[in-house]
């Protein structure tokens, strides 16, 4: 008998039918992967058994017997926890509050501290965390702010887990860790729903694959009995045969430096970094999560101080001291923070794209004609999937999103693209297409830096790349010098074997 | 892809609606009276025209309470301007501007404290509820401040005569220039959150001021405008408030003004929480708290009431008008 089964699940939205009569099983003791294009109905499904979502029709069962499950805590009293992307955590408070949160051990009415901090951990060492109980969650990595939800759904003896792309905040040797987990939880009996965009690393770790489109189930692969590779898996996931992932690179650029970076520094991110970017160019900054990679961009368009170190534009010295400076001077920067800095998500798609170059549309008073204009031009150049440009973005998944937040920064014209973490949480078939998005900008002349994490990115799209290690520049790769073991050794400070 | 639905939209409408043709319906004469139809738009003008620019203050995220105390200080500086500018030939003007710039300055430093000095906009008004008002009782050394200027006092009571409309005694229905403010500012308000750059900035700076910030929007000043705004607006009130009164109690006038002025932002379903408003909305705010308490006043209800069944107006419209929460 199954442990968690879902039976002809549908789920419909007012415009969309995010799921249709799905029925899957899930096992004790399998890892199980869910992947599909963004809008796929991964994240809907997950939501319906985490107890965020009722579906519209279908049922849930829990070995064998229909359950509602109501709510997250009723979830939770069946034995699902879910890790969600952005982590549910209090930083204020210690790990052993956090992860007693709202269970607290009392003795007649008031905290058992003692007890908490014990069974913690006992949690910790189970999931192997470097740190201890009382360690403030605000204090810790990303990694290891996951570890804690882990204990925590550990710590209500959850049989299955819900992750949802758990390593897209993660650095390579951090998720190998958290690989090794899964694994051990696995081995233990508990079931692993592993949601993620990676590839890879799916038919690396899963036991059973299921592939939704469109709010269907369209495929099922069990990667330890016939093998499938990452092609196929994609295919199935588009629809279509996926050809080529990343664009054509070009001639290498030789012009003039369109930005000169000289020896600069951001307190406590970055020290003495300094590179130059030609017209044209797709420029990478590799390295792991917490390489000052950010920071430093963050630091050129203005957004946090530069305490030292200079910056020519187009063969000028500039100063930036805030977002609208770097942006007269042709800077722009899409940030990886989509939902926090990229994108305003309560506003539509119309004001978001035009949210960086208003000017645009006033003389003085805002047409709103010409907005639309805009946005609808921006909306087929990058095939952004949207119904209602007046709806807020909130609503559009995670590759549109990004779109948008593309198209806001495009509006303004930029001689110098910065993009950070572009294709995060962005599904195969639309990061392809921001890939040759990217090409087609930087072949009319633009340059681009792409900051990111995931090596196949950077090596199939950048023309070089600059390695970053704590804040330092530690190397730079191009042509048959940028491999991934290249990138790795530089990025995690081992000496390459002369 | 819940979008709000028709009575979260216009609850607050369909409410004033309903509650105005009750009156009708129960109090034909005394209500549906040219005179007291006119009041219903013209006896809250004052905090209106505050709300209007409090709806800015709350849609970017902030809150102004030092309002009410803003109007005794602007209240005295005018009614001292109108007695040194006797003699000019020029009293309303130059006492307005004297209002306008008053009201300006107290709201540009609330903004550039809030702004500048990044310190919360509930602590930096606390300041200014607290202090304008002892500032306007030392001008006035603890008490009124009699205008001496009668041409001040008489225009309080002008206007435009509607045309077509008499009262009970034959005279025509006089709309007060106050009341005309109010409507203007309620117009050009409209204008400039929805249709200017200023506008949209507000609004971003309220929904998320780090994605405004880095978008190239300067969130300061942005802020500081907004509250100098509110603040220029106060005078505004205080100006027509004094003309009426021809004389400012610099101990009374403009009490509780900020608790109506955030009631009728509120219930006309600008989000506390910044990023989201309507001027029409406290339009409708405005005139559905006066509209009550005229009903209260028809059914003779003992006034001490009136308090409670405006704390229940605040609480039921704030309940209806909640959108579910998107989710995450």
């Amino acid at each position: 008998m199954a442990r968690l089964a879902v039976r002809n699940l549908s789920m419909t939205f007012p415009a969309v039918q995010a799921l249709d009569d799905v029925s899957l099983t899930f096992e004790a003791g399998e890892v199980h992967g869910v992947v599909g294009e963004n809008g796929a109905g991964k994240s809907t499904l997950m939501r319906i058994l985490a107890g965020l979502q009722f579906p519209t029709s279908g049922e849930v069962h829990l070995n064998g017997r229909p359950e509602r499950l109501g709510s997250v805590r009723g979830a939770l009293e069946h034995g699902i926890a879910m890790i969600h992307q952005e982590l549910n955590l209090v930083d204020e408070l210690d790990v052993a509050e956090n992860v007693f949160l709202g269970r607290e051990i009392t003795r007649r009415g008031v905290l058992d501290r003692r007890s908490m901090i014990a069974e913690t951990q006992a949690l910790l060492e189970e999931v192997k965390a470097p740190f201890g109980p009382t360690a403030r969650v605000g204090s810790l990595s990303i990694a290891g702010k996951q570890l804690v939800e882990i204990a925590k759904a550990l710590a209500v003896d959850a049989a299955i887990l819900i992750m949802d792309e758990p390593t897209a905040v993660l650095s390579a040797p951090e998720a190998e860790a958290l690989f090794g987990l899964i694994q051990r939880l696995r081995d233990k009996g508990v079931t692993v729903l592993y949601i993620s965009h990676r590839l890879p690393e799916v038919l690396d770790l899963c036991d059973r694959i299921s592939v939704l489109r469109d709010g269907k189930l369209v495929a099922s692969f069990e990667p330890r009995n016939e093998p499938v590779d990452a092609q196929t898996l994609a295919s199935s996931m588009v629809g279509r045969p996926m050809s080529d992932m990343f664009p054509a690179k070009s001639v290498p650029p030789s012009g003039e430096p369109i930005l000169m970076v000289d020896r600069a520094s951001v307190d406590g991110f970055a020290e003495e970094v300094s590179f130059i970017l030609r017209p044209g160019e797709v420029l990478g900054f590799a390295g792991l999560v917490g390489a000052g990679r950010t920071e430093l961009a963050e630091a050129l368009f203005g957004a946090r101080p530069l305490r030292s170190g200079s910056i020519e534009i187009a063969g000028e010295s500039v100063t930036i001291r805030d977002p609208s400076q770097a942006m007269r001077h042709g800077l722009a920067y899409v940030s990886e923070d989509r939902k926090g800095i990229g994108l305003i998500l309560s506003l539509s798609c119309v004001q978001n794209v035009t949210l960086a170059n208003l000017r645009a549309y006033c003389r003085p008073v805002l047409s709103s004609t010409r907005e639309q204009e805009a946005t609808a031009r921006w909306k087929s150049e990058l095939d952004i999937r949207a119904g209602d440009l007046d709806a807020p973005v909130l609503y559009l998944s995670g590759g549109n999103q990004q779109k948008i937040s593309l198209a806001k920064w495009l509006e303004t014209d930029p001689k110098i693209l910065i993009l950070d973490e572009p294709t995060r949480g962005v599904d195969v078939g639309a990061k392809r297409e921001l890939y040759a998005l990217i090409r087609s900008l930087t072949a009319r002349g633009m340059a681009c830096i792409v900051i990111s994490s995931e090596l196949p990115e950077i090596i199939g799209l950048c023309d070089r790349a600059i390695v970053l290690r704590e804040g330092r520049a530690v190397g730079e790769v191009s042509g048959e010098t940028m491999t991934e073991e290249a990138i790795m050794r530089l990025a995690a400070g081992v000496e390459a074997a002369a | 892809m819940k979008r709000a639905g028709f009575f979260q939209e216009y609850g607050v409408l369909v409410a004033f609606v309903l509650l105005f043709l009750m009156a009708a319906i129960r109090f034909p004469d005394s209500f549906l009276h040219a005179d007291n139809l006119r009041n219903l738009l013209s006896q809250n003008a004052y905090v209106g025209i505050i709300a209007i620019g409090m709806t800015f203050v709350i849609i970017s995220g902030g809150i102004d309470l030092s309002v009410g105390s803003l109007v005794a200080l602007c209240g005295a500086v005018t009614v001292l301007t109108v007695n040194k500018a006797a003699e000019s030939g020029m009293v309303l003007m130059v006492a307005l501007a004297a209002a306008l710039a008053a009201g300006a300055v107290a709201g540009f430093a609330n903004g550039a404290v809030i702004a500048f000095g990044r310190v919360a906009p509930f602590v930096v008004t606390l300041a200014g509820l607290a202090g304008f008002r002892s500032i306007a009782l030392v001008l006035g050394q603890g008490g009124e401040i009699r205008s001496t200027v009668r041409s001040f006092g008489d225009f309080g009571y002008d206007g435009l005569p509607i045309p077509g409309l008499t009262n009970i005694g034959g005279k025509p229905v006089i709309l007060y220039w106050s009341t005309l403010a109010f409507l203007l500012v309620a117009l050009l308000g409209g204008f400039l959150l929805n249709k200017t750059r200023y506008g949209r900035y507000v609004i971003a700076v309220g929904a998320n001021e780090k994605a405004a910030r880095y978008s190239g929007i300067d969130t300061r000043w942005v802020k500081v405008w907004t509250y100098t705004l509110l603040g220029g607006l106060v005078g505004l009130a205080a100006f027509f408030n004094s003309a009426r009164m021809n004389s400012v109690g610099t101990g009374s006038v403009g009490l509780y003004y900020e608790l109506d002025a955030i009631a009728a932002v509120v219930i006309g379903g600008t989000s506390l929480a910044g990023g989201k408003g309507r001027i029409w909305g406290t339009v409708v705010g405005v005139l559905l708290l006066t509209l009550i308490g005229m009903l209260l006043n028809l059914w003779r209800v003992d006034p001490n009431w009136q308090g409670a069944v405006r704390g229940a107006v605040i609480l039921i419209a704030v309940l209806l008008q909640r959108t579910t929460k998107p989710e995450n």
